[in-house]
């Protein structure tokens, strides 16, 4: 690539985000930014607009979801799409592969999917999920099946329990699922009364989470050449 | 997902065009500005919002080096244009955004800046991309000198005299924009942190804003360096040759994506411009003063077709076809006998037998002209919750989508995806520069990596996958087991309650025109003086004959 430092010339400023600080991305810049990484980490266009949408959606919430989407995506580099997809079994739904981790966004998006489904996750039974890695990203899809579908959703595993959609507390405990991976989880749903979950002042994102996600997103563009040079600008002078 | 009114418009239903018409590129490549573009929108809310605006700072040198604050104030808002004022050597304007610098750079302040505000804003502001602003910002935006008129009126208002009208007429603007950031980019406030304020609802009002303020501000740094140089002998610039400048702006394939990427938003824009349309034709007779309104504004438009050059081979033909269009109209109006039923609708008819499509979309703007009372609500509509729309639908069974692809992709499925010339481009990032891009590709590398615009095709490839499940099966059944689907799938549901969102034409064939895409998009911001540079970059004029910031609300007709 032919930039040099403190090139100006690209129609995005987060490509010169680096270094060992931080910064405060407009959840625009999140959804965009993530959206391109997923992509270039092989998510088809559809599921990386998912992945846009949970990065944002955590963001506004206080989360980390630039955060946690580079540290799935460098995790999953390799293995096949199949593999990170779930089964759909009545009450379990685990990734195809014995013993491989589910990926939260192509389960949050597929739960979400299946949210008004006899097979869903909305029904009077629990429903096995996983293990899945980086729970975190899978919280915006609950949300979105909470208020779809009027219901409270309860999220159990080892450590604890987190509701969504409920009253009280609900996500500022889903902390502690930041960067955890393999996790097994169990989700109930109880009809109920579903508040919107609180809007947190976004947090600052680690530059080099932005450059690792920008190494993802360079993945989907084309390198230079001297046609595509050519076709781009005006085709006189712009010093008139 | 929102749903519509399944009957909004029962009493215009009548009278409204269909996608099939007004959604196919040539068509969308005739657009005019109207009383609905953005601009205009903005312009009439300040007028009737009493807004005020004025200019706490001017802190500019003898060479022009320095910045300005423009502070417009209205409905409890205060809003602040920061101009910072460069002197950049010749060699180094560019339009395009591989520029490194510009005669001027701009950002619009969320309130009052204090001067802490203005320091930090003067250490990014001039960086443009490479720099980062804050969720206090709402736009970034920058432009160049157009170095021949710039230079002329300088020389002239020094010198103690106007500027020829005939140089002013030939450019229009003494700087061009070549970008206006908004919407979060490099860090500057969200759109859902703005949408909810009732003067920036409709679409790009902090941009139209941040346009018409460096509007004033290229007139002021033109009066300035000519009181630098003339001294006692310079003379401000006259109102009424003023009044015909507008802003300049340079644009390219960036921008046509937007509206291939925004479907419910496309949506919004053109059904509040056809319902605008149907209600002037719906209506059963016509006021004097309604028809006093159409032939001022006709007269309006032929000195505007008259003024507007272009030398593109694209371009020429149409401007030659809606002088032409134009004058038949001024005959035809001259005879028109108003006292027929529903007189609107009958000269919309006979438009349409005797126009050609830059006629039909010029009388489409005129007829609206006369009839804010009866249109203007519209612009209320024109933006759009596209986070609401985000949802897919699983439960949706695979013959209510395969219905959609019927209903809303016909003409998708009746193209030829094997045909050489129905694939002949691609769309794509440039790594170099991270700009949108179009290649050909049977000779360019790079198709594996093609963005997700060819909408066309895509749908073409869903109806062959869904031939081979049962109709019964779900939407999300699909979904598993074909990921790649998501994104039109997605589309395709959006488009069942909009029936505006696709352009129904082949955005990879070989014939596509990508100023036909800016040219829709750049109408409804209210863009004058189409001036197409190649098959991708036009430049145009923006806020051309409307007021400055010191005539705002005194009845100057915007």
């Amino acid at each position: 690539m032919s930039s040099v430092p403190g090139d100006q010339t690209r129609g995005d400023s987060t490509p010169f985000i680096a270094g060992g600080g931080s910064v405060a991305l407009s959840r625009n810049e999140v959804a965009a930014l993530c959206l391109k990484a997923a992509r270039g980490a092989g998510m088809s266009w559809g599921l990386a607009e998912e992945a846009g949408f949970a990065a944002s959606w955590l963001t506004a919430h206080g989360f980390d979801g630039p955060g946690e989407l580079r540290a799935h995506l460098d995790e999953a580099q390799g293995r096949a799409w199949e593999d990170l997809c779930p089964d759909i079994a009545p009450g379990a739904w685990r990734a195809a592969a014995p013993d491989r981790p589910l990926c939260p966004i192509a389960l949050g998006a597929t739960l979400c999917d299946h949210a008004a489904l006899p097979a869903g996750p909305c029904q009077d039974r629990p429903l096995a999920l996983g293990p899945v890695d980086h729970p975190l990203l899978l919280l915006p899809f609950l949300d979105t099946v909470a208020q779809a579908q009027g219901v409270v959703l309860s999220l159990d595993w080892d450590g604890g329990r987190i509701v969504i959609g409920g009253p009280g507390v609900g996500l500022r405990d889903a902390g502690v699922f930041t960067q955890r991976r393999a996790v097994e989880l169990t989700l109930s749903a109880t009809p109920g009364t579903v508040r919107d979950a609180a809007l947190t002042p976004a947090p600052r994102i680690a530059a080099e989470t932005v450059a690792a996600l920008n190494a993802f997103a360079l993945r989907t563009t084309v390198p230079p050449s001297a046609a595509s040079r050519a076709g781009a600008g005006s085709a006189g002078s712009d010093n008139d | 997902m929102s749903r519509p009114d399944p009957a909004p418009h029962s009493r215009t239903a009548a009278y409204r065009r269909s996608p099939a018409k007004v959604m196919r590129l040539p068509r969308m490549g005739c657009s005019h500005p109207t009383r609905l573009s953005f601009l205009r929108v903005l312009l009439r809310r300040m007028e009737e919002g009493g807004w005020q605006v004025d200019r706490p700072a001017w802190e500019m040198d003898a060479a022009g080096v320095g910045h300005a604050v423009y502070r417009a104030r209205g409905e409890g808002r205060i809003y602040s244009l920061v101009a910072f004022s460069h002197d950049l050597p010749d060699e180094m304007r560019s339009d395009r955004v591989i520029a490194t610098a510009w005669d001027a750079t701009f950002t619009l302040f969320d309130g009052d800046p204090s001067a802490a505000d203005i320091e930090r804003l003067r250490v990014n502001v001039p960086l443009q991309e490479a720099g980062r602003i804050s969720t206090r910002e709402l736009a970034l935006a920058r432009a160049n000198r157009s170095v021949r008129l710039f230079r002329h009126v300088v020389e002239a208002l020094a010198d103690g005299r106007q500027p020829d009208t005939d140089e002013i007429a030939a450019v229009g603007y003494l700087m061009r924009t070549t970008a206006v950031y908004g919407s979060g980019k490099f860090g500057a406030a969200d759109r859902g942190d703005i949408a909810d304020r009732p003067e920036l609802s409709a679409p790009f009002q902090a941009e139209m804003l941040t346009v018409w303020l460096i509007r004033a501000f290229t007139v002021d740094i033109v009066e300035h360096m000519a009181a630098i140089r003339g001294g006692d002998r310079a003379v401000r610039l006259a109102p009424e040759i003023r009044r015909t400048l507008g802003v300049g702006n340079s644009t390219g394939l960036g921008m046509a994506p937007f509206v291939v990427r925004h479907p419910v938003l496309l949506n919004n824009w053109i059904d509040a411009r056809e319902e605008a349309l149907a209600r002037v034709r719906a209506q059963s007779g016509a006021t004097d003063a309604a028809v006093a309104g159409l032939r001022a504004a006709l007269e309006a438009a032929i000195r505007n077709a008259a003024a507007w050059t272009s030398e593109h081979e694209v371009q020429v033909p149409k401007l030659r076809d809606l002088r032409g269009d134009l004058t038949r109209l001024a005959d035809e109006l001259a005879r028109w006998d108003w006292s027929r039923d529903h007189p609107w609708d009958a000269l919309w008819h006979w438009g349409i037998e005797t126009l050609t499509p830059e006629g039909q979309e010029a009388l489409l703007a005129l007829m609206l002209e006369p009839h804010g009372a009866l249109v203007d609500d519209l612009a209320d509509r024109m933006g759009a919750d596209e986070a609401a729309c985000f949802q897919l639908d699983g439960a949706m069974r695979v013959r209510e989508l395969r219905r959609i692809l019927d209903d809303r992709y016909g003409w998708a499925l009746e193209i030829d995806f094997t045909a050489p010339r129905n694939v002949a481009r691609f769309w794509y990032v440039s790594e170099e520069k991270l700009e949108p891009r179009l290649g050909e590709r049977a000779s360019e590398t790079g198709a594996m990596l093609e963005q997700p615009l060819c909408i066309a095709r895509l749908a073409s490839e869903l109806d062959c996958t869904l031939t081979d499940w049962d109709p019964d099966a779900t939407v999300a059944s699909v979904l598993l087991a074909h990921p790649e689907h998501r994104y039109i799938v997605r589309r395709a549901q959006v488009a069942r309650d909009h029936p505006y969102a696709e352009i129904q034409d082949n955005l990879i064939g070989e014939d596509m025109l990508p100023i036909d895409l800016l040219r829709c998009k750049l109408a409804f911001f209210g863009a004058s003086q189409f001036d197409p540079r190649s098959d991708r970059w036009v430049r145009i004029n923006l806020f051309q004959g409307a007021p400055y910031p010191d005539e705002i609300g005194k009845g100057i007709a915007s």
